[in-house]
């Protein structure tokens, strides 16, 4: 990044805690302690992929030697750092939960750039397509569009975010995949739980 | 021919080193004098041959740096040297010359005018730049020992030598002697008056900064580049004279340098700014300041970041360093610090934006130092801030501001690390004293915004931590505000209640009364006297919310009493017995469960902290709890007793366990003697603290016991196990007691929880008083291990639970060390053979090394270091070689992956080689927990086994198959172990060469992408993490 700062002083946002309940809390058991049962009980129980699985709320499911286990966690986009600042893209509000819409096999995300002249957009956008596809089951298909009004060239970003000639084209660009693996870093990650 | 004649021609001959020594043997020993030597070495002195003079010189340089100090009179320096300085004229003698005269300077009987002719030989002769840095050095070495012995004269010579030294310095590149011209500088530099040449110094010290030297690969002279920087940051720093010159300079590179540059730069700044001063500091601070804010605001690294705001603080401490501390007021702030606060607060107009953070560090920067510029900077922030916060358009920036406020607080409480800092700010107001008031109005306020709330906490918490700036009545206030949001249900989106009770216990800690009489009411008054009904969800979650709440905050004495005497009278609410079943059993059960969970986590984390409160509670807790379950455990079967309930019975003992824990040996015994009258006389009456008298007789280890007397025993066995070893048990034969409690555990109708009960009490007395025992070891041997555990008659239930029974024992002598555990291990080893109980005794081999929760210091059990490591010397050889070729190799197999898996990694990290194939064997295994077991061991040694590259490098390929099968859901319905191989195939890329398994690539993506399905959480979640390594993979 040679000197343009497309925006030097953005808002910075406090990152949302969630948490999943555990058996008691949901009203399942009667009994505290099977919250602390681990989740991998052998049960046939289907957990199906959902928004906060995308947002990556579940590391506060997990205990904490879990998490530092797997700091290097990728949670999936909340943590995707910002290409142009030291925060993730959920602390300057460019992807929140409910911007992302899940259908059946069918997945929506919205990011909104912190301004509308942002030339970083195609590459958050990229780095969001990216994650997910190295990320989700192939039977997803995966939608990212720039919030409509937020980006002056608005039509140009979408199109080139979803066109997979171009996003594989770009893949094949060892100076651009090497931007978009710092950016897939995470940011503070879930040890700022 | 002469011994010196004799030594010098053989020595021109051989160069021997023996010959040298021989020549300082003769001086030390007064045979010989230097002088002799010299005339022998005549001819080669003066020859005309080149080779001849150059091997004379080194002669006598080498004999010259052994000799004695004591054996050279002044006259023989004066000589020597005279004749050195000579032979530095000449090219030919100029390197043994500086070798001898290197040896010369040390001795104690030069004088100064020899000092001024070998300084001034050195200036006029030698040209550094044609020399090799080994002859370099002898001249740094030269005038650094001059340095250290004769400053004075060196003073005396004035400018000669300060500009005769520039000029050898000059240039200089070899770390080595780098070292020692940095110290010769930083002496020169402090000492003399270098006034005049202050420029040249500037040259040859500035010029290396900032040091970029990286040591080469197994570096012989072991010079780091921070010893260079350490020692050049001494230089820079040694005299004011450099301030005008160097801080340009540092500017130059702070600006162009890399983020290690930077820090470097910020570093010497730090210790230079206060050697320069504050009329440069004042002049130049301007232009320092322009740089740092660069940093500060548009960081490059958080390091970076943090360095710049410390050197920030330097400049402001500099600045004002030579204001009278005394003088309050805004007098004594220069305009650039007015400039610089002012230029912050412009910036924190808009506190929603990530430049206002970094306006607050320096801001936070400003409060941290002394007096009139903290409260300068902090009465504008804060003033401004508060002015913010009340005005009605920046409403939605309201959270920003307290964040910042937050930060604010914080920075003017003062680090415990700065002892001066907090020293005064004792004697002194907080800055922030004058706009407590609004501030306090602020956070309380925004405690009823949503999102403003949690923010206003952490200020709370800051603000309340401050030292003297809260009042009690005002402490008072903010615990009945806080304590509202207790009441409130749990917002589904932010979850403020752990950082609620944060602020409370740190409240607590200081003014618990305001708790007690303001939040405690609030919390209990959501526990019902009877126990919600199994569809009332949301009570249940209230009940454990506050029950949760109470834990946390009770964990001071005064409150913890208040806590214990109101959930004892829940208890007995809940508890009664009951002859109709008119309430839900399992609702209540869960209640009281959930009500003796909060009291044993506060009690666990009271123990942890050592508080001196919990012994009491052996009469104040104990006796209520004994009545609670003895009562429901005389009982009749027909009859509602809630604390009957195993898992009630299981927290009882966790309680019981914690309080006995603290007690001392007399409480203990006291205690113990209590539990015996119960349990083996039935005299209730002690124990239970005179509350329960009973006409039904209590006999629990009787053999026709109730199976509900049958349970108590757990709480016997709970107060046994944590026993010091003083305390005997009140029995006559301790051997026939724990006969009689196997007999009772191995009853056909005892269930886990009493063999588990029972299992610790032999463990705990065979560990403590194994001397008492030895009848009952010796019958366990020869009796028990035929008619139990061997025994084929008996159904296999009763074996593995007489497995469970041996291993207890065993591991109480082999935590010890104690010899008769071989024994005990062998029997164990005979059961491998065996078919049915095969994969019980495996499991027990390994579970003998793990750690137990009984036998540990808490517990004061007996414990030899190193026991464990013994254990695993003696038992690996059998099993590995049972493993190779034995028929019943899979039994050996399981208790291998059992046994490695329980010990620490070290022990077993240099067979990890042999040990790999037969760990890919074990895979093979259905048992999915041995799968998992050997997988984790696999993980937990990537590492170690990549260290020496075969181990992992050579199973690679067979590695990534076995976990790519072990991922899959449709091939292992176990979650736990496709978590496991997906956490393994994660590793491998960080671990292993990229050629050896670029070949398999395509395929782990290929198939990592089918388990990105599965359907567990916790596995897609991992497999994320798997796929996205094996994607950055690359050679």
């Amino acid at each position: 990044m040679n000197g343009e700062i497309f925006n030097a002083n953005p808002t910075v946002y406090a990152s949302k805690r969630s948490a999943r309940k555990s058996k008691f809390e949901a009203g399942q058991s009667l009994w505290i302690d099977e919250q602390y049962q681990p989740e991998l009980s052998s049960e046939s129980e289907v957990e199906p992929i959902d928004e906060d699985e995308i947002f990556g709320g579940f590391q506060a499911f997990l205990t904490p030697k879990l998490i530092q286990i797997t700091h290097i966690v990728t949670d999936l986009i909340r943590f995707i750092a910002d290409p142009e600042h030291p925060n993730s893209l959920e602390e300057l509000r460019v992807v929140s939960a409910e911007q992302i819409k899940i259908g059946d096999n069918h997945i929506m995300v919205e990011f909104t750039p912190t301004v509308p002249h942002c030339g970083m957009s195609t590459l958050i956008g990229l780095s969001i397509r990216v994650r997910l596809m190295r990320s989700l089951p192939q039977r997803f298909k995966v939608d990212i569009r720039v919030k409509p009004g937020s980006h002056q060239s608005e039509l140009a970003v979408n199109k080139q975010l979803n066109d997979k000639e171009r996003v594989a084209a770009a893949l094949e660009n060892a100076a651009l995949l090497e931007t978009l693996e710092k950016c897939l870093e995470p940011v503070g990650g879930p040890n700022s739980l | 021919m002469t011994t010196a004649e004799r030594l010098v021609r053989s020595w021109m001959a051989s160069e021997k080193d023996s010959e040298v020594d021989e020549s300082v043997a003769g001086i030390s020993s007064g045979q010989l004098t230097l002088l002799d030597i010299i005339k022998a070495l005549g001819e080669f002195l003066t020859s005309k041959e080149d080779r001849l003079r150059t091997k004379g010189v080194e002669f006598l340089s080498s004999v010259l740096g052994r000799c004695p100090h004591e054996k050279l009179n002044r006259q023989a320096i004066r000589v020597l040297t005279t004749f050195y300085c000579s032979k530095l004229e000449d090219l030919e003698t100029i390197i043994p010359a500086l070798n001898g005269l290197s040896y010369l300077v040390k001795f104690p009987n030069i004088q100064s005018a020899e000092v001024k002719d070998i300084i001034n030989a050195i200036f006029a002769n030698v040209k550094m730049r044609a020399l090799v840095q080994s002859t370099r050095f002898f001249v740094f070495s030269i005038v650094n020992s001059l340095i250290a012995s004769h400053r004075d004269t060196l003073k005396e010579m004035g400018s000669a030598f300060l500009a005769g030294y520039v000029n050898l310095a000059v240039g200089e590149k070899d770390p080595r002697n780098l070292m020692l011209a940095f110290a010769i500088a930083r002496v020169v530099l402090a000492e003399f008056d270098t006034l005049a040449h202050t420029e040249d110094f500037f040259d040859i010290t500035f010029c290396y900064f900032p040091i970029t030297f990286r040591p080469p690969p197994d570096d012989p002279y072991g010079i780091s580049a921070d010893d260079l920087k350490q020692s050049l940051r001494l230089c820079l720093c040694a005299t004011p004279a450099f301030g005008l010159l160097g801080i340009p300079v540092f500017l130059e590179k702070l600006t162009a340098g890399s983020p290690s540059t930077k820090r470097d730069t910020l570093h010497a700044m730090d210790t230079c700014l206060p050697v320069y001063g504050p009329v440069v500091a004042r002049e130049l601070g301007k232009k320092i300041w322009s740089s740092l804010k660069i940093e500060i605001f548009q960081p490059t690294d958080p390091d970076t970041e943090h360095s710049a705001l410390n050197t920030f603080q330097f400049l402001l401490r500099t600045m004002h360093a030579d204001k009278s501390q005394d003088a309050v007021g805004e007098d004594s702030i220069t305009s650039l610090a007015q400039d610089m606060c002012s230029e912050c607060i412009q910036t924190l107009k808009e506190p929603e934006k990530s430049q206002a953070r970094a306006a607050m560090k320096v801001i936070c920067a400003f409060a941290r130092a002394n007096g009139p510029l903290s409260s300068f900077a902090v009465s504008q922030a804060a003033e401004l801030l508060i002015r913010n916060f009340h005005d009605p358009d920046e409403v939605s920036n309201r959270a920003s501001v307290v964040i910042l406020l937050t930060e604010l607080i914080e920075a003017c409480r003062g680090d415990v690390t700065h002892a001066s800092v907090s020293q005064s700010s004792q004697s002194t107001l907080s800055p922030l004293a004058a706009s407590k008031d609004p501030l306090l109005g602020l956070l309380i306020v925004s405690l009823k915004g949503p999102a403003t709330c949690l923010p206003a906490l952490h200020g709370l918490n800051a603000l309340v931590r401050t030292p003297k700036l809260v009042a009690d009545d005002e402490l008072g206030y903010i615990v009945l505000e806080v304590s509202e949001l207790l009441r409130k249900e749990p917002d589904e989106v932010e979850d403020v209640t752990m950082d609620t009770l944060a602020l409370l216990s740190t409240i607590a800690g200081i003014a618990p009364h305001h708790l007690s009489s303001q939040t405690l009411p609030i919390l209990f008054s959501f526990l019902p006297d009877v126990a919600p009904s199994r569809d009332a969800i949301t009570q249940r979650a209230s009940y454990w919310r506050a029950l949760s709440s109470l834990s946390a905050l009770c964990v001071q004495p005064q409150l913890f009493e208040t806590l214990v005497v109101r959930l004892i009278a829940k208890l007995d609410i809940l508890c009664a017995i009951l002859s109709s079943r008119t309430i839900d059993q399992e609702s209540t059960a869960a209640y009281a469960h959930a009500i003796l969970t909060a009291l044993a986590n506060t009690l666990d984390v009271k123990v942890s902290s050592k508080d001196v409160d919990v012994p009491k509670y052996a009469e104040q807790l104990l006796p209520h709890m004994f009545r609670l379950y003895l009562d429901a455990a005389l009982a009749s079967s027909e009859v509602v007793a809630i604390a009957a309930d195993p898992r009630l019975l299981q927290v009882g003992a966790r309680i019981i366990r914690l309080v006995s824990q603290t007690l001392t040996v007399a409480g203990q015994e006291k205690l113990v003697a209590a539990v015996f009258a119960a349990y083996t006389q039935g005299d209730v009456k002690l124990i239970t603290g005179g509350l329960l008298n009973s006409a039904i007789p209590f006999a629990p280890l009787h053999l026709n016991a109730s199976p509900r007397q049958r349970n108590s025993f757990t709480l016997f066995s709970s107060t046994i196990v944590s026993l010091r070893k003083e305390v005997r048990m009140p029995v006559d034969n301790l051997s026939t007691f724990l006969s009689e409690l196997v007999a009772w555990s191995d009853s056909p109708s005892s269930t886990i929880l009493q063999r588990e009960a029972a299992s610790h009490v032999l463990a705990s007395n065979v560990n403590k008083h194994v001397d008492d025992a030895s009848d009952f070891l010796t019958s366990q041997l020869e009796g028990y291990s035929s008619s139990a555990l061997k025994n084929t008659s008996i159904p296999a239930e009763a074996r593995k639970n007489a497995i469970s029974t041996w291993i207890s024992i065993t591991r109480a002598l082999l935590v010890r060390s104690h010899p008769s555990a071989n024994a005990f291990i062998n029997h164990l080893f005979e059961l491998l053979d065996d078919n049915t109980v095969d994969w019980d005794a495996a499991r027990a081999i390994g579970l003998l090394a793990s750690e137990d929760v009984i036998l540990t210091k808490r517990n004061d059990a007996v414990l030899k270091i190193l026991h464990v490591q013994k254990y695993f010397n003696v038992v690996m050889p059998r099993l590995l070689e049972g493993a190779k070729g034995s028929r019943r190799e899979t039994s050996y197999l399981v208790a291998l992956a059992y046994l490695i898996n329980a010990v620490p990694k070290a022990i077993y990290a240099s067979q990890m080689p042999s040990l790999m194939p037969i760990l890919l064997r074990g895979l093979d295994l259905v048992d999915p927990s041995i799968r998992s077991h050997i997988i984790n061991t696999l993980s937990n040694n990537i590492d170690v086994t990549s260290a020496d590259k075969d181990a992992v490098s050579m199973y690679a390929s067979t590695l990534v198959l076995a976990m790519l099968k072990n991922c899959m859901c449709s091939e292992m319905p176990d979650p736990g172990v496709r978590v496991a191989a997906l956490k393994y195939l994660a590793l491998l890329p960080g671990t292993v060469r990229y050629d050896l398994l670029h070949p398999y690539k395509t395929r782990v993506l290929k198939e990592l992408a089918k388990v990105l399905d599965d359907p567990k959480r916790a596995v897609r979640k991992e497999a994320v993490i798997a796929r996205t390594n094996w994607y950055k993979y690359s050679g």
